[in-house]
């Protein structure tokens, strides 16, 4: 098995993993400050996916990470989980307050881009 | 004396007796051991033979042949008797191991460490989803580090 399946399998477990807070830490702390782009893909992903205030948080407001990263790639793969989320409304209340409240101009952009998104979705 | 060289002694006893006489009590003489049979002297080395040298020969070399049997097998109980004694040795040094072999077995206690066998039959399979979510983050993180050895 290569190593990013594995670490592909790691990320995918702590998704899934009973310590949600350590799990979430972990993810921010090694998946999305990863150089591979795929890995970063994934951790963000993951993180939508668990659709808690903490996890959305690091891909929502966080600059360089989850909708403010610098790939195309990651990005949109991150809009894309936030618009097929059943529960949007987490999701929806930390655009908002970014949006407001955020103290970088190209974040709260951001933010507001993907709030017009999720409303149409 | 060969055959053909016997000496036959015809007697015309119609003749002269006497000189028949003279001459069977010349060969009894000479010949203890003659007999007349219808008028004829036969000597008794007549049943010598030249047959009898080639039954010397072949005794002789009967002879040499038996001594030279003798020592072959005086040769092959030596060597018959080296190699049993190796054999021997190697049944005794096969046997002695055998025992301490047992006796290792008998002080030795087996365990069988089903996880780590599993790990190294099939290596890839601590990285399946539901192996990996019954470990701690803690581990997680140690095994994503080896995995990407510049990660911190």
């Amino acid at each position: 098995m290569e190593d990013i399946k594995k670490i592909k399998n790691i990320i995918q477990a702590l998704g899934e993993h009973k310590d949600s807070q350590a799990a979430i830490e972990l993810l921010t702390e090694l998946g999305t400050n990863s150089a591979d782009d795929e890995i970063r893909e994934i951790t963000a992903q993951t993180l939508i996916k668990k659709n808690t205030h903490e996890s959305l948080r690091v891909v929502l407001i966080s600059k360089g990470k989850g909708i403010n990263d610098l790939s195309a790639r990651v990005a949109m793969s991150s809009i894309n989980e936030l618009l097929s989320l059943k529960d949007k409304a987490e999701a929806i209340k930390i655009l908002d307050d970014t949006i407001k409240l955020h103290s970088d101009e190209e974040v709260r952009n951001t933010a507001r881009s993907v709030r017009a998104l999720m409303t149409f979705a | 004396m060969e055959i053909g060289k016997i000496s036959l002694h015809k007697v015309n006893t119609s003749k002269n007796a006497n000189e028949t006489n003279n001459i069977q009590k010349n060969q009894m003489a000479t010949n203890p051991f003659g007999v007349s049979f219808k008028g004829n002297v036969i000597q008794a080395d007549v049943f010598e033979s030249s047959k009898q040298t080639i039954g010397k020969g072949f005794a002789e070399k009967s002879k040499l042949f038996a001594s030279a049997v003798v020592s072959g097998i005086n040769n092959f109980n030596e060597a018959f008797k080296s190699r049993m004694n190796s054999i021997v040795s190697f049944g005794k040094k096969i046997t002695s191991n055998v025992f301490e072999s047992i006796e290792r077995i008998g002080n030795t206690e087996i365990t069988f460490d089903m996880e780590g066998i599993k790990n190294r039959l099939f290596p890839d399979r601590q990285f399946s989803v539901k192996q990996l979510t019954n470990k701690s983050v803690e581990e997680l993180k140690n095994l994503w580090c080896d995995l990407t050895p510049q990660a911190v």
